[in-house]
């Protein structure tokens, strides 16, 4: 059935059109988002200071070309430095607290207290803490980022089958053989959405430092847009944070690939996929 | 089918001793039945010894308590000897489950308990190597656990317990979660591999006709309180083969086993499959 089909897609079609079948199937509705964009500007239905037009958004785009790479640097140094160092606490927090009970009984209060607070709430703080300037931003980041591994990784821990420690075990893994060659290795696919989730609240995380009080980064400028009512403006940061978010995250699924590639959750479709059908 | 006498003339070595074992889950005088209490057994050097018995009746305790998994309340486990308490590889155990690394190659399988021993690469490469070819698993040494069947799987299990060199080999119900066919042929490779090491091992089944089929000596457990009701040597020699099973000499040893186990458990469903 479905070979038929094929078959006969490919002797219709080109087959450069097969090939990028699915690429084209995704550009339909953004294609479509943006005509409709530009047609209800053009009809003048929405005010260009609410909405501008795609086209105004590409103009302030060429204008703002000399700014955006020191901004982006600034940005791309904030949030990168914020997760890796967050991402690192957080890890350890959760290796510690599941290898001793003694780091959980210290710790763990303070980690289920800080896990609800909103961090957002913390900037007022920070900045009265770190000063203005980039430590209270990368502050900002890394504490939002060890939270969300530090909680990932004890559960993820928690959730270890015995089976494989009692293997290490009797196979002569003392304890912290057991950490390095059993633990680690085990939890680290199921830190993979933590560690996306992590990366993608990076990027919220530094646009609101930026917001309280930076002098420079894309968040700054953002701010700037607004002060000057250059909507236009606004879009285009917002979409450069999308494609840095969306290459960030491209880069870690990379990875991800290549480190877990032992377990089954490889293929592009997914299990449920494979089972229900894709067409 | 020749029938011996009594295994081996050579007055054979008591490797492992086991006395006035107590072991109960939970805490220590709860008032918790125990599993196990005052049990004693003792096994000899290169000799596979099979534990047969109900499912709860303790012989899965037993190994892990064997193993240094578990702590006992009271009693000692002596190995060669001395008093083992904790986890080694002096005694490498293979489980029901499926205890293969996932993260890890086959070979990097193989080369776990070397690795924790802290054997050089080329060391370790040379003797998984070596093993992976006992349990005919050489050309797949660079597969995941994933791209191997349940019964490969089980091999690679056996040949990373075997590489660790160690005294002895705790078996429990390794072969339970297989289909017949895969199960009987590993089996059959198992005596091989074993034939060549000559380990002392514990096998610890469910599965009377494999207890016979495979070891030296079968003992047969009752529970409430784990006790050993039965010791048999078994007579049939080696090497043995798919035909032992089916010789009347072999069926007339495993219902004389299974009825007087069924009598002594009072219990008809205690062993399957016999």
């Amino acid at each position: 059935m479905s070979t038929l089909r094929i078959a006969a897609h490919s002797a219709l079609r080109p087959a450069i059109f097969i090939r990028h079948r699915n690429v084209l199937r995704r550009l339909v509705v953004p294609l479509v988002i943006l005509g409709v964009w530009e047609l209800v500007c053009e009809l003048g239905l929405v005010r260009p200071l609410i909405l501008p037009p795609p086209h105004a958004v590409w103009d302030a785009f060429t204008g703002m070309k000399g700014q955006l790479p020191g901004a982006i640097l600034t940005t791309l140094s904030i949030t990168l430095t914020g997760f890796l160092i967050g991402t690192a606490i957080g890890l350890a927090m959760g290796l510690v607290m599941a290898y001793s009970v003694i780091a959980r009984d210290f710790f763990g209060t303070i980690f289920d207290f800080l896990r609800p607070v909103p961090i957002f709430a913390l900037i007022p703080l920070f900045l009265l803490w770190f000063g203005i300037g980039k430590p209270p931003e990368v502050a900002l980041v890394s504490m939002g980022c060890a939270v969300i591994l530090g909680v990932s990784t004890s559960e993820a821990i928690r959730n270890i089958p015995s089976i494989y420690i009692r293997a290490g075990l009797t196979l002569g893994a003392r304890r912290s053989g057991i950490y390095r060659t059993v633990i680690i290795p085990y939890i680290f696919p199921h830190l993979v959405g933590a560690i996306r989730l992590a990366a993608a609240s990076a990027w919220g995380l530094d646009v609101a430092a930026e917001f309280m009080g930076s002098q420079q980064g894309l968040g700054y400028l953002i701010i700037e847009q607004q002060i000057y009512l250059r909507t236009a403006g606004i879009f285009v940061l917002v979409f450069v944070y999308c494609i840095l978010a969306i290459v960030f995250d491209v880069l870690i699924a990379r990875i991800e690939r290549h480190v877990t590639r032992w377990t089954e959750r490889r293929s592009a479709k997914g299990i449920v996929a494979s089972i229900v059908g894709s067409q | 089918m020749t029938v011996m006498s009594t295994p081996s003339s050579i007055a054979p070595r008591i490797l492992i001793s086991i006395s006035d074992l107590r072991f109960s889950y939970g805490p220590a005088g709860a008032g918790v039945r125990p599993i196990l209490e005052g049990f004693d057994l003792e096994v000899r050097e290169s000799e596979l010894l099979s534990i047969v018995g109900p499912s709860g009746c303790g012989k899965s305790t037993l190994l892990s308590i064997i193993a240094g998994l578990l702590r006992v309340d009271a009693g000692t486990v002596l190995v060669d000897g001395a008093e083992r308490t904790e986890p080694g590889p002096d005694r490498a155990m293979i489980f029901q489950e499926d205890a293969v690394f996932p993260w890890r190659t086959v070979r990097a399988n193989v080369e776990y308990g070397l690795q924790m021993q802290g054997k050089s690469r080329a060391e370790r490469h040379r003797i998984a190597d070596e093993y992976l070819r006992l349990v005919g698993l050489v050309d797949v040494w660079d597969l995941f656990p994933r791209q191997l069947s349940g019964g490969m799987r089980k091999r690679v299990d056996v040949a990373r317990a075997m590489a660790v060199q160690p005294q002895i080999l705790l078996l429990d119900e390794p072969f339970a979660a297989l289909d017949v066919m895969t199960k009987e042929q590993l089996q059959l490779d198992f005596l091989g591999v074993w034939a060549k090491t000559q380990l002392t091992a514990i096998f610890v089944t469910h599965d009377l006709e494999e207890a016979l089929f495979l070891s030296d000596r079968v003992v047969v457990m009752s529970r409430d309180p784990a006790r050993v009701i039965r010791d048999v040597a078994v007579p049939f020699s080696r090497p043995r083969d798919r035909t032992l099973r089916t010789s009347q000499e072999f069926q007339e040893l495993r219902g004389e086993l299974a009825e007087q186990l069924r009598f002594e458990t009072g219990d008809l469903e205690a062993i399957e499959a016999t």
